[in-house]
Parts: structure tokens; C-alpha cells; sequence
């Protein structure tokens, strides 16, 4: 290795020549169809006549109906706007509580010495095996003691107590990538571990906290087991749990507004990954480059 | 309630221990203020809202929260709730589930309030014993229901093969879908899909046959014998192309959407009656109704009338009294008649019915009009299934596949489904 | 500004600083240790722990969820294994969904990644493009859409039928199929893997790229001395979580086979069947009984895969 500083930029370019380039995007472009054909094929079903839906596997409709998304979007007592503020608010607090709560153990598990180390870290990993639907029943009947049924902080308050092992896994496991010298010099010059852990190691784990939050987001916007259980006023529902609502397996369904309301429930995630992709990518480069 | 203080408030009690700081319990129900829980589709949702906000008009001091949930999501949320003592006061109960939820003491028995704000009387003995539980009333009907043969006539007409009808026997339907299959007008597309692992189904058979799904005793009501040769019959008519093959069959989650009728595979479905208008909203072709074959023209006609859902009161509900006078309200006054409609099924109220029919569409009309058919000919009601009988709905789907699929013959499917049977009987 | 002191500090000093302050610096650090420590301990011991201490307990009763539970010792795990042929089958559905399923998946987010970490233009449009099919989670239409795609006139079938003029079965509802099918699912929801392994990539130096290159290094042995060793932290723990969650799998059999886990048990994954115990039959003792018995599974699994990592993960300390 060299003593050369650090350098960690954008992504290297590489030059192709033109036939190589078009090659590659065609295989791009065919992969990319795979990967959009069922997005495509709700679009589609969104637009449908109910009747055409179970019956038909081509991409475009006999007819193009928007009703699905004016009955979807009100068509329970509560619209969806209120389904997507709640989730929207669940999501963004418990990514936060995630990318806290976990970066905090996981900096003491990579970095910090102390006794019982790897007997805590067993059992964090441990909490990652139970299957949830035995725990399902105590853990409410936890939280009903603790009278906080009926509202989201079942879904929220364990975030901050980085009860989600699978994050600080993640996150130990980029910490202890990053070069220990660094820390060891902010050592003699008298840093404390908090400010290494807030001056060396965060910024210098933008892709990894990135990535905890891309998860973090999706999995809370997408959950509906927990918002299932601990939600009943439908002011409260998520917009998941607004999206069940449509169906009833044994009567009739509005089939073409669950469809509707699906594809808007992919917007905010869509967004969400797009912007936090960039931190993803850019992110080290950019806190690399502040001196 | 002291009685409750068991091994398991300890346990909890132990839990609430370890939690970070116990906060206190959220206030118990207060007077007169309900929770309600039912699983449906959002049309369900607005009536039943609407019921709710017509009744808050007639009784003020009643208030009643609304809960709900898609049906396969509203088990686990119910049993959650029941589980940590905090159930809802009025509960939408199924007919398979009641004998669970009632016998493991969940419900409060409504006997005592016929009369006394329950106004049930004209609905008839079968139609309020479907909602008893070893003789005591658990639940009160909703709206009531059958299992029925839905089929694409113009399909069968086109084919010239005679489409299912009323009085029509088990072996001319047989003869009939063969004849279906020989002109199909395109391919991979059946008279019929395969009823053969459907439990109501089955038990319209066993009953046309005299026998029943379960014995007074809370044994098997058949044996490999009866199951073998209904897995007979319909091996005939799978391997003679009349009905859909087992791989088609195996994509039908006993739903309306992925039902072969639903799915363009077939012509005829069996399901519940009051799955009729959600059938007609999910296909193209104008759908109608029957009873289902026979094993000889003189045998009974196998149908009963049960419910298609139930409304239940918690057993640990502080306020039944209001909740059975809400009861009351939506299956016998004109008002939260009228906004419910037939969504739940058709009213068991004779004097209810009438009133109600002359506001219907032609989809519920039918509907209605089946269950005024075939109401002469009914049976009674089946006997109280002992525990664990639901499981065996899932047990006979599975035996009948691999009858389908051709790993096992129909005799070799009855052993297994009766030995199957009475081993998960004999359980706990 | 700190970086500057850093990386003057790297190399030289280092080996001085581990002998001078060691002692100091471990009673500190025990310390703050469980300083940092502290919210997870909290949530441990109030939230995860007495639920999953009532879930072992509950796993020697017979309990269905509506009355208190029975104290019927060993009974449950006696059961399970000597007289429940779901729990065999559920167990080969499982196992065979693991074997194939993650290596599979992470190869192919493997690979991806690698692909997605040059310069190509679009790359953003594509990278979100491939995490699409992830973000549908458990959509609903995903139970629609895999019938679309693997029924008897689905897609699959059609393309089969113009490319080799071959007639496929309804692949998912065939029961020597079925799992195949999910297996497939499991691996066109890559996007998780795969977005940590880019991370992983782009957490690598890129002067050591250089350095290689200025002695002559190619692009196969740079891959070889370079990314793959600094990669294996991050190929470690995605193989270990995906294991973890491979056994767990519930979700798409949950909405593939609305629940059943058929046709004839062969999508019956074992948390399924577990699921069907204890909300589908009231047997939560027994349910709970399944999950401690993965719980011990799973923890000779990971067990093993920390004592192999000592072997082939690089760590930087």
C-alpha cells in the first residue's frame, strides 16, 4: 500500500469502444423489461376493467379506466392522503431510530473493547432468529401494559432501542472495514469515543448508514404485520394496511383500486431509494473531499 | 375477573415486570362506548359505517368504533387481541371459527337477551340455531347463506352440452362436463372446476348420502368408503377432460379470484351463495346459479342454510346490552337493514327479506331468489363439529391433490383421508 | 479536517501507540462500551428479551391463545420429533429453499453490483430499475402477478412454447415445481444484497486500484487480491442474514399458497407451517415449540459460518 492520502472518489471510468457499449445496454434494456414487467403489468391492471383481471396476462387493457384511483383514494371513510401521511411519518421516525439506535451498538461492538463483547453480540444475533409470530402475542400484550396500543409507538420505540439486530450487524460489519489507524491517531490527539464515533466513523460510513436507511424506509413502509396488530383506528392505518382493506377473499373486491393504490404506494418508496442511492454512492466522496 | 389471575396473568405480569416502566393499562371500556371488528372490502367498510352512524342517531349515548381488516389478516389480529384481553365487544364471527372461539370461552352466550332487545324470533329455529354452540347462542346470523353451483350458461350453451340445472343427478352433471370437454370452444378451458378437495362440497355429498362430516359423537360421520367414492367420481370425470386437471385445480385458494371460473378456466364453480355477487363483479359473462347435483333424483338435496357470517358478543365485553341492542339494529330494523343490504348475505328476517328485496339489483335479486328456492328442501343443520374439525378442510384439499396429481388412487385417498382425520381428532 | 490528521498518522505511529496507553485506553473502553451500549441493552432487556423468555416457556404448554396455557413438559418437542410428518416436510421444503436460494441470490446481486459499480451512463436509472422488484415486498399483486407469469398459460409457458415448441405445466401449482418458482422469486428480489454489496464496493480504497495497476496488475487479479478480500466482511454477512432469513421465509409462500403451503405440502416452509399451528389451529405451545427448535437450526448455522469466517473474512483490525 501506499502513503498516498485516502482518495476515494466517484465511481472509475472505464472507456469502451461503441459496439461494446451498445451491447451492454441491450443486455441492460432486455434485463431492466424483466425486472419492470410486473410494475408494467399493475400499471396496466390499475387501469382495467375488474372483470379483465384474472383473466388475461397481456400488458395492455381493453379499456383505460381511472375510476380505480378515484374509488381507491377515497373509498374508505378515510383517504389515502391520511394512510400515506402516517406512513410516511412511521417510516421517516423509525429510520431515524434505526440509523441512531444501531450505528451507536454497532460502533461499540466494532470498536470499543469491553468485557462481554462477544457474549452480547451473540445474543443480538440471537434476536434475529425467533420466528415473530411466536413472539407476536407477548410482545402486544408487552405493549398493552405499557397502554401503547392503538398508537404507532410499538412500531416506532423499539427503533431507538435498536431492537432490529439485522442493522447493527450491517453496520458492524462496514465499521470494521474502516481502517482502525484512523481512530487510533484521533485517539492521541485526545479524541473521545463519541466524537470518533460522530467525527470519524459516521461520515466515513455514508454508503453503509445509506443503506441502513433505504432499508429502514422500505421495510416500515411495506410492514403490515406490526401496524396490523397495533393499529385499529383507521385514522391510524398505514397505507398497507389501507391497501388490505381492499381485499376480501370471500365477497366481493374492488380489485382495479387495490391495484391504483398499490402503484401510488410505490411512489414515496420509488423516491426515497432514488435520493438516498446518490448518498449511497456519493457519500464518501463528498465527505472525503471537506478538509 | 380475579378469577382470570392464573399462571398466565403471573407470566404476563412477569413480562410487564421487565418491560422499561409500566404505565397503566389502558382504561377499560367505559360505559356505553363499543369496539367493533369484522374482516370485508371496503363496501362492507361504508355500510356498516353507515349502519354504525344511523344507530349513534337513534341511541346518542352508544358509541361504536369501527374496526376492520382483510380476512385472512383478521384472524391473527383477532386472536392477538382476544389473547391479551383487550377483544372487541362486538366481533364478526365466521361459521367455522365460532365453534373455536366460543367453546374456548372468548363469547358471551346471548340466550338471556332474546326477547330483551333481540328480536330474533322470525328468523325461523334453523336460521338462530346456526348461531348456537352446544345449544347455547353465540352468535346471530348475518345473513344467510348456501353452497351453490355458479356456471357460465351462454359457455354451456355453446358447446351444446346441457348446462348444470336444478334436480339434475351427480352422474348426468358428469356426463354433461365430459360432453363439455369433447366441444370446448378453446383450449385449456373446462366445464368445470374440481370440487373434489372443497369440504362443502364433500359434505353435500355425505349428507345426500345420508351420512354427515361428523357423528353425534364427535367421531367421523363417514368412512373411507364414502370418501373413496367421491374421489372416484370426480377421477372419473377429471381423466375423462371435464373438469380442469389437477394443475389448474391446485391454483384455486378456495377464493373467488383464483377460482377457475374467475380465471377463464372453467365454466362452472362451487362456492357460497353469497360469493354470488362478488363472482358476477370479477367476470365478464353473465353468471347463474343452481343447486348443487344429485346422487339420485330421490335423495335429499344435501343443502342447508348457514350462516354466511355471524355477529358475537366478547365475553369480557362490559356492555353486551348495548352491543346486542346494535345487534338488533342490523338484522331486525328496516333501517340498518336497508344500509347493510344483502353485502352480508340474505337477511335470515322473513319480514326483513321482503322488505329488503324490492330495493335489489338483479345480481342480489338472484342471489335472494336461490335461497328462497331451495329453502323447502333444506336439511338441518349439520351436528356441532367436534374441536379441530377446521383442520380438516385443509386435510381433505390435500388428500384430493394427490389423488389429482396421480400419486394415490381414490381408495388409497379415503384410507388416508379417514386415518388423517382421526388422528388430528384424537389430538389434545 | 480530521481526515488530514488521519492519514498522516497511519503506518508510523501505530505500532508505538498499541504498547504506550493499552491499559488506559481498555478501562475507558470498557466504560464506553456500555455507554454506547446502552439503548440496545435497554431494548434487549425490555422489549426483545421477556417475550422471547414467555415464547420458550410457552413451548412446554399446550396453549391456544383464548384460555391459559397447560404445563405438558417435553411433550410438544417430543412430538414434533418423533410423530409429525409435517415437520419432515416442512423441514425439505426449507432446506432445499436454502441450499438453492441463497447462493443463487447473492451471486446474482454479486454480479450485478460489480456491473452497476463502473461508469455507465444511466447507471442510477438502472440501479433503481433492478431494486425495483424488492420494493414490491409482499404486494399483493406479487401472488397475482407469479400465477401470470408460471400458470399453465402464463408467460413462461408461452415463451416456451415459441421458442422450442415445448408444453410447460402450470409450473406453480405443480408440486414438483411449485418451490422452484419461489426459489426464482426469492432470487429476482435480489435488490437488497445486492444494494450492500455496493455499498461494500464503494467502500474500498480506490489508490489501491492504482497502486495495483502501477505494478502491473490485471483486471482479474485486482478482482482477486483486491476486491474479493476487502469484499468479504460484507459477502460474510450477507450469507449469514440471508441464511437466517431463507429459514425464516414466510411471505411469499404466505401469499403464493394463500397460507396452505400446498399443493400437497410442497411449499409448506417451515414458518408457515408453524404460522398455520398457531393462528390457523390455536396450537401456539406447539407453535412455539417449532420456532425454538429453528432457533436451534439456525444457530448452528450461523455457529459454524463465524467459526469458518475466521478463515477467509479480512478485517482491517
Amino acid at each position: 500500500m501506499t502513503d498516498a492520502p485516502h482518495d476515494l472518489l466517484s465511481p472509475p471510468k472505464v472507456r469502451r469502444s461503441p459496439v461494446k457499449s451498445i451491447l451492454l445496454h441491450a443486455v441492460l434494456i432486455v434485463c431492466s423489461f424483466g425486472m419492470l414487467y410486473p410494475i408494467l403489468w399493475m400499471i396496466s391492471g390499475s387501469f382495467r376493467p375488474q372483470e379483465e383481471l384474472f383473466g388475461s396476462s397481456s400488458l395492455i387493457p381493453s379499456a383505460l379506466d381511472l375510476g380505480g384511483y378515484v374509488r381507491g383514494w377515497s373509498g374508505l371513510q378515510v383517504t389515502f392522503g391520511r394512510f400515506f401521511w402516517n406512513s410516511l411519518v412511521i417510516s421517516v421516525l423509525a429510520t431515524i431510530g434505526n440509523v441512531v439506535g444501531c450505528s451507536l451498538a454497532a460502533f461499540a461492538f466494532s470498536r470499543l473493547r469491553f468485557a462481554g463483547r462477544n457474549f452480547w453480540f451473540a445474543l443480538m444475533l440471537g434476536t434475529l432468529m425467533l420466528p415473530y409470530h411466536v413472539v407476536l402475542i407477548p410482545q402486544y400484550i408487552l405493549f398493552l401494559h405499557l397502554g401503547w396500543v392503538n398508537s404507532p409507538l410499538p412500531l416506532i420505540v423499539p427503533k431507538y432501542l435498536a431492537t432490529d439486530a439485522f442493522f447493527i450487524f450491517l453496520m458492524v460489519q462496514f465499521f470494521r472495514g474502516i481502517p482502525k489507524e484512523l481512530d487510533e491517531a484521533a485517539v492521541m490527539d485526545g479524541c473521545s469515543p463519541f466524537r470518533i464515533y460522530w467525527k470519524i466513523m459516521l461520515p466515513l460510513s455514508m454508503p453503509v448508514l445509506a443503506t441502513a436507511a433505504i432499508f429502514s424506509f422500505i421495510w416500515t413502509w411495506d410492514d403490515f404485520f406490526g401496524p396490523l396488530i397495533y393499529l385499529s383506528d383507521i385514522n391510524t392505518y398505514t397505507v398497507q394496511l389501507g391497501l388490505r382493506s381492499f381485499v376480501d377473499s370471500t365477497g366481493s373486491s374492488d380489485w382495479t383500486a387495490l391495484f391504483a393504490m398499490s402503484n401510488l404506494s410505490l411512489i414515496p418508496v420509488f423516491l426515497f431509494f432514488l435520493f438516498f442511492q446518490r448518498l449511497l454512492i456519493e457519500g464518501i466522496a463528498t465527505t472525503g473531499m471537506k478538509r | 375477573m380475579s378469577m382470570m389471575l392464573d399462571r398466565r396473568s403471573v407470566l404476563w405480569g412477569g413480562l410487564s415486570a421487565l418491560s422499561l416502566a409500566t404505565f397503566h393499562t389502558p382504561a377499560l371500556a367505559q360505559a356505553a362506548r363499543l369496539r367493533m371488528i369484522w374482516w370485508g372490502s371496503q363496501e362492507r367498510a361504508d355500510r356498516t359505517n353507515k349502519a354504525i352512524a344511523a344507530f349513534k342517531g337513534a341511541k346518542p349515548d352508544i358509541t361504536i368504533a369501527g374496526e376492520f381488516a382483510g380476512w385472512s389478516d383478521y384472524w391473527p389480529r383477532l386472536a392477538t387481541q382476544v389473547a391479551g384481553r383487550n377483544a372487541p365487544d362486538l366481533i364478526q364471527m365466521d361459521y367455522r371459527y365460532i365453534f373455536e372461539y366460543a367453546r374456548r370461552g372468548a363469547l358471551a352466550p346471548l340466550d338471556d337477551y332474546i326477547g330483551k332487545g333481540l328480536k330474533i324470533e322470525d328468523f325461523g329455529k334453523a336460521n338462530v340455531d346456526s348461531g348456537r354452540v352446544d345449544g347455547k347462542l353465540f352468535g346471530v346470523n348475518l345473513g344467510v347463506n348456501s353452497s351453490v353451483v355458479i356456471y357460465d350458461k351462454a359457455a354451456w350453451e355453446k358447446t351444446g352440452a346441457k348446462a348444470p340445472s336444478l334436480g339434475q343427478t351427480w352422474e348426468e352433471f358428469a356426463e354433461n362436463a365430459i360432453a363439455f370437454g369433447k366441444k370446448k370452444p378453446k383450449p385449456g378451458y373446462y366445464a368445470t372446476a374440481d370440487a373434489s378437495g372443497l369440504e362443502p362440497s364433500f359434505e353435500n355429498y355425505l349428507r345426500q348420502n345420508n351420512k354427515a362430516l361428523f357423528a353425534a359423537d364427535g367421531q367421523l360421520g363417514y368412512e373411507a368408503s364414502d370418501v373413496a367414492s367421491w374421489f372416484k367420481m370426480w377421477d372419473g370425470i377429471r381423466k375423462a377432460g371435464g373438469c380442469v386437471p389437477a394443475d389448474v385445480q391446485a391454483l384455486d385458494q378456495l377464493n373467488i379470484e383464483t377460482n377457475a371460473l374467475t380465471t377463464g378456466k372453467a365454466a362452472t364453480a362451487f362456492a357460497h351463495s353469497n360469493q354470488f355477487v362478488g363472482y358476477q363483479a370479477l367476470n365478464k359473462s353473465k353468471l347463474s346459479l343452481t343447486a348443487y347435483p344429485k346422487v339420485s333424483a330421490s335423495s335429499p338435496t344435501g343443502h342447508y342454510l348457514k350462516p354466511s357470517m355471524l355477529m358475537s358478543v366478547s365475553a369480557t365485553s362490559q356492555n353486551v346490552q348495548s352491543a346486542v341492542d346494535f345487534i338488533n339494529f342490523l338484522v331486525a330494523s328496516p333501517e340498518g337493514v336497508d344500509l347493510l343490504g344483502v353485502e352480508r348475505g340474505v337477511p335470515a328476517s322473513t319480514a326483513m327479506r321482503d322488505q329488503l328485496t324490492t330495493k335489489l339489483d338483479d345480481v342480489s335479486k338472484a342471489m335472494v331468489e336461490y335461497i328462497a328456492a331451495i329453502t323447502p328442501n333444506v336439511g338441518a343443520l349439520p351436528i356441532n363439529p367436534p374441536q379441530g374439525a377446521g383442520e380438516l378442510a385443509f386435510v381433505l384439499t390435500r388428500v384430493s391433490q394427490e389423488v389429482a396429481f396421480g400419486r394415490i388412487t381414490p381408495e388409497e385417498g379415503g384410507e388416508r383421508m379417514v386415518s388423517e382425520a382421526k388422528n388430528t381428532l384424537a389430538r389434545k | 479536517m480530521a481526515s488530514q490528521t488521519e492519514t498522516m498518522h497511519r503506518g508510523s505511529r501505530t505500532a508505538a501507540l498499541r504498547g504506550q496507553s493499552a491499559f488506559r485506553r481498555m478501562l475507558d473502553r470498557n466504560a464506553a462500551g456500555y455507554v454506547f451500549l446502552l439503548p440496545w441493552l435497554l431494548g434487549f432487556f425490555g422489549l426483545t428479551l421477556g417475550p422471547a423468555l414467555a415464547s420458550l416457556y410457552l413451548s412446554f404448554t399446550n396453549y391456544d391463545l383464548l384460555q391459559s396455557p397447560d404445563w405438558v413438559g417435553a411433550a410438544n418437542y417430543v412430538r414434533i420429533l418423533t410423530d409429525d410428518p409435517k415437520f419432515g416436510a416442512a423441514m425439505r421444503v426449507t432446506f432445499t429453499y436454502v441450499i438453492l436460494s441463497v447462493p443463487l441470490k447473492l451471486a446474482f446481486a454479486l454480479a450485478v453490483a460489480m456491473a452497476f459499480n463502473r461508469g455507465i451512463k444511466g447507471l442510477t436509472l438502472y440501479r433503481a430499475i433492478f431494486y425495483l422488484p424488492s420494493l414490491l415486498g409482499s404486494s399483493v399483486a406479487i401472488a397475482v402477478l407469479w400465477r401470470q407469469l408460471f400458470a399453465s398459460d402464463g408467460l413462461i409457458n408461452m415463451a416456451l412454447w415459441q421458442a422450442f415448441g415445448y408444453e410447460g405445466p402450470s409450473w406453480i401449482s405443480n408440486p414438483d415445481y411449485a418451490l422452484y418458482t419461489l426459489v426464482l422469486l426469492s432470487i429476482w428480489q435480489f435488490g437488497s444484497p445486492m444494494i450492500i454489496f455496493l455499498a461494500g464496493l464503494r467502500q474500498i480504497p480506490k489508490d489501491m486500484y492504482e497502486a495495483a495497476e502501477m505494478d502491473g496488475a490485471g483486471k482479474a487479479r485486482q478482482f482477486f487480491r483486491i476486491t474479493l478480500p476487502l469484499l468479504t466482511p460484507v459477502i460474510f454477512f450477507n450469507s449469514v442474514i440471508q441464511t437466517i432469513e431463507a429459514f425464516k421465509a414466510f411471505t411469499p409462500a404466505f401469499i403464493i399458497s394463500e397460507g396452505t403451503g400446498g399443493p400437497i405440502n410442497s411449499t409448506l416452509f417451515y414458518t408457515l407451517y408453524l404460522y398455520q399451528e398457531a393462528f390457523g389451529f390455536f396450537r401456539m405451545g406447539y407453535a412455539s415449540a417449532l420456532a425454538w427448535i429453528l432457533v436451534v437450526i439456525i444457530s448452528l448455522f450461523t455457529a459454524f459460518s463465524f467459526l469458518g469466517a475466521r478463515y477467509w473474512v479480512h478485517y482491517d483490525d
